[in-house]
This record gives C-alpha cells, sequence and structure tokens, in this order.
C-alpha cells in the first residue's frame, strides 16, 4: 500500500470506527467523560472549520487535499459521535454557532502556517484523547477515545508528514489543551 | 353648543391619547440588563431582579408592559400560557468568572476554584446565571466545587457586588457585569467550549394596556440603534441573526 492510499485509508478509520457502544452507558457517564466529550466535541467543530479553510486556500496538491477531505470529514463524525453521547447523557451537545472561530491573519496564506496551526491544534486535541484513553469511566468510552487518538495521529501524518510524526506523543489534561486552543476557539 | 361639546369631547379624546403615548412603559427586565436599559432609554420605569422571580411576578398579575429575560426559559413558559406574546432573542452575553482585585484565594484559572480553599458566591439555580453556571462547571467537569458555594443570591447583581466587595473569593457572572465592576475585579476567561448558550428574551405581557407601545419599544431595541447600546455595554448579537 503507497503512502497515499495508507493515510487515505487511516483517516477512513476515524470514522469507520464510529459505531455507537458508547451510547448505551451514556446515562452512567462520569463528570470527567462529559468534559472529555464537551471538549472534545467542541474541538472537532475547530478542526473541521480548518479543514474546510484550508481546501478553499488550496495550498496544497491534489494528493494533500484529498487528505484534507477526509479530515474534514473524520472531523464531522468524531464531533458527531461525541455530541450523540452528550446527548444521550441528557447534555446540550456544542454547535458550530457557539463558537466564533479565530484564525491568525495569515494562517492560510501560506502552507507553512497552515501546517504549523492545523498540526498546534491537532495535536492539543489528540493529547486530550490519550487522556481520555486512559481515565475515562467506561470501558466503551476508554475504546472510541483510543479510536480517536489513533485517527487524529493519522491525520497529523498526512497534514505535516512524516517529519510530524512523534514515536511518543504526550497526553495532555484538558485545563493545558484548552489553553492552547482558546484563541482559535473565539 | 353642540359644536363646542363635540369639539370638547375630541379634544378629551386627543389628550387622553397623547397622555397614553407619553407615559412610561413598565418594563421587567434581567437584573443584568440593568445598566444598559437605563442607558439606552432613561425615560421607562424599569424593575430590575433575576429572571426567574419576575417571570413569578407577572404570572401573579404585576402590572408590566415588557418581560425581558435572560434565559429563554422563563419568557417560553409565560408565551406558553399565553401570558406573554411571542418571544424574540434580542441579545446573547457569556459568563465570567470574577475575583477580588486583592485575589486573596490566589485564583488565576477556573480550575483553580477545585485546587485552591475558596469561598465561592453564585447564583440560585433558578435564577438564569445560576443555571448557566452549573452547565459551565458540569461541561468541564467541575461540579465538584460547588460544594465551596458560601452563598446563593438572587440575582447576577447581588454575586457581582460580593465579590466586588471582597465578601467572596470568586463568584460566577455574565461578562457585561464584570465589565461594570473593572476596577474593583479581576476577569478570569472562561473556555469558550464551556461556555452556555445565553440568550436573551423579550416580549410584550399580554396584559399591558399598552401593546403598540411596548411593540415598538422591542422593535427600537432590535433595531441598530438598540443593538449598538447593547454591543457598547459588552452584549454580543445573536448568532446566526
Amino acid at each position: 500500500m503507497d503512502r497515499r492510499r495508507f493515510v487515505l485509508a487511516a483517516l477512513g478509520a476515524g470514522s469507520a470506527t464510529v459505531a455507537t457502544p458508547w451510547l448505551g452507558s451514556a446515562a452512567a457517564a462520569a463528570e470527567d467523560d462529559l468534559a472529555f466529550a464537551n471538549f472534545g466535541a467542541s474541538t472537532e467543530l475547530l478542526v473541521r472549520d480548518f479543514y474546510a479553510k484550508a481546501i478553499d486556500a488550496k495550498l496544497v496538491g491534489a494528493q494533500t487535499t484529498s487528505a484534507l477531505r477526509h479530515g474534514r470529514s473524520a472531523a464531522g463524525w468524531h464531533a458527531k459521535a461525541q455530541s450523540d453521547l452528550l446527548t444521550s447523557a441528557g447534555d446540550v451537545p456544542p454547535d458550530p454557532e457557539d463558537f466564533d472561530f479565530q484564525w491568525p491573519l495569515r494562517t492560510f496564506k501560506t502552507k507553512a502556517a497552515m501546517v504549523a496551526t492545523g498540526l498546534a491544534v491537532l495535536r492539543a486535541l489528540r493529547g486530550v484523547y490519550q487522556t481520555a484513553a486512559a481515565m475515562a469511566s467506561e470501558q466503551s468510552y476508554r475504546v472510541l477515545y483510543a479510536s480517536l487518538a489513533a485517527s487524529v495521529s493519522q491525520q497529523i501524518v498526512a497534514l505535516g508528514g512524516a517529519a510530524a510524526a512523534e514515536p511518543f506523543p504526550v497526553a495532555l489534561d484538558i485545563e493545558s489543551a484548552s489553553d492552547a486552543i482558546e484563541r482559535y476557539l473565539g | 353648543m353642540k359644536v363646542l361639546a363635540a369639539l370638547g369631547a375630541v379634544l378629551a379624546i386627543l389628550t387622553g391619547s397623547a397622555h397614553a403615548q407619553s407615559q412610561p412603559l413598565t418594563i421587567y427586565a434581567a437584573a443584568s440588563l440593568t445598566d444598559v436599559f437605563r442607558a439606552f432609554d432613561p425615560d421607562q420605569r424599569y424593575s430590575f431582579a433575576g429572571s426567574n422571580a419576575l417571570e413569578t411576578q407577572i404570572r401573579n398579575g404585576a402590572p408590566a408592559d415588557i418581560f425581558a429575560s435572560a434565559a429563554p426559559l422563563n419568557t417560553q413558559r409565560l408565551f406558553r400560557q399565553n401570558l406573554v406574546g411571542k418571544p424574540v432573542t434580542f441579545t446573547s452575553n457569556r459568563l465570567a468568572l470574577i475575583v477580588p482585585k486583592s485575589n486573596p484565594a490566589g485564583i488565576r484559572s477556573v480550575y483553580d476554584l477545585r485546587r485552591k480553599p475558596v469561598k465561592l458566591v453564585i447564583a440560585g439555580a433558578a435564577v438564569p446565571v445560576g443555571g448557566y453556571t452549573r452547565t459551565v462547571l458540569r461541561r468541564m467537569g467541575l461540579s465538584s466545587v460547588l460544594s465551596k458555594v458560601v452563598s446563593q443570591e438572587t440575582d447576577v447583581r447581588a454575586v457581582t457586588g460580593k465579590v466586588a466587595l471582597g465578601q467572596a473569593d470568586a463568584g460566577f457572572v455574565y461578562a457585561t457585569d464584570a465589565r461594570a465592576v473593572a476596577d474593583r475585579v479581576t476577569v478570569i476567561r472562561i473556555p469558550a467550549w464551556a461556555q452556555p448558550r445565553v440568550r436573551y428574551e423579550i416580549a410584550v405581557v399580554s396584559s399591558s394596556s399598552k401593546k403598540a407601545a411596548a411593540q415598538a419599544w422591542i422593535k427600537t431595541l432590535l433595531s441598530a440603534r438598540g443593538q449598538a447600546a447593547l454591543k457598547e455595554y459588552g452584549f454580543l448579537p445573536v448568532p446566526g441573526a
């Protein structure tokens, strides 16, 4: 399998794994689980907005553009999965209208700026997913977050190339990750 | 003589009508709207309080012409009972954590509420800002800090006052209320992903005898002039409007 097919397959896996076994236990979701889902769903909406603008900016070739489209699709699925969890738990999930996404002026002017910003957001998101995969109260949530972390890792490689891959990515608490992305959420 | 009597009657109607027009409206409004409404139109008669308390008063027959609530829940409940006309959303807001300038508890982030011993003041659960506060804490996984609440107030101005006076270490208020006491408190931002959907609604009270004037007032509030006044006081536009 060549790199392109590998990346596209991996990005697709992010959505393919979105079945809903965790919804059965949503009523029993612990408070930290809801915090992971709120942060995750909101940040995935941000990521989806990033991909949409990155595609529109036409800064990359056809292969990477295809990866960006898959990334946008995956972000939508990830947001929906966590929104469904929140709804099942009786919470109101985030909506794109809740945010006024703010991208630094030059983000979509050059490929380097676009990649750097995208990686910053994706790494913060993956860091929280890693923490959630270890700490969520239910087994089904841990499986969900492990899957989401894997998908976001593939997106990081697809966006930043092999140089963006990290052998031991750092898990983050929500507070640290929140500080990293707050400027973009508006 | 008949002509004079007729003229007199017409005059009485006209002056009576003019008198009705010049009479101020009675506007029941959420406490967080105090400054902006008074500045926007000082000629009306206002009653500011927690939206839940105002809702109860209107249900009990209080003589209000307009009800402006900090949460759709209060206006929609009255609308379902035909006690107000169809509510419209006219502005939005955000929540903020405030601490006294002296910051005796050393709070730098919302998460410090969990880490440090603090005296927290919030509004009661039935008050819109109290409900929004609980939503924020739940979204952030911080509901445990409710055990540190030393006082539950009846409206947001009371929360703001207690923190500004240093009677509490921290309190959750609207961003607009925090602005009003910016010289006495420090504002700690709540992450956008944890913010609740704060929407203000306004409606004409069904028992009002000045419905046309009330409707006109609401129209002015929704106009560019009204929206500019709200913006000046830190209120946000209605998303998607």
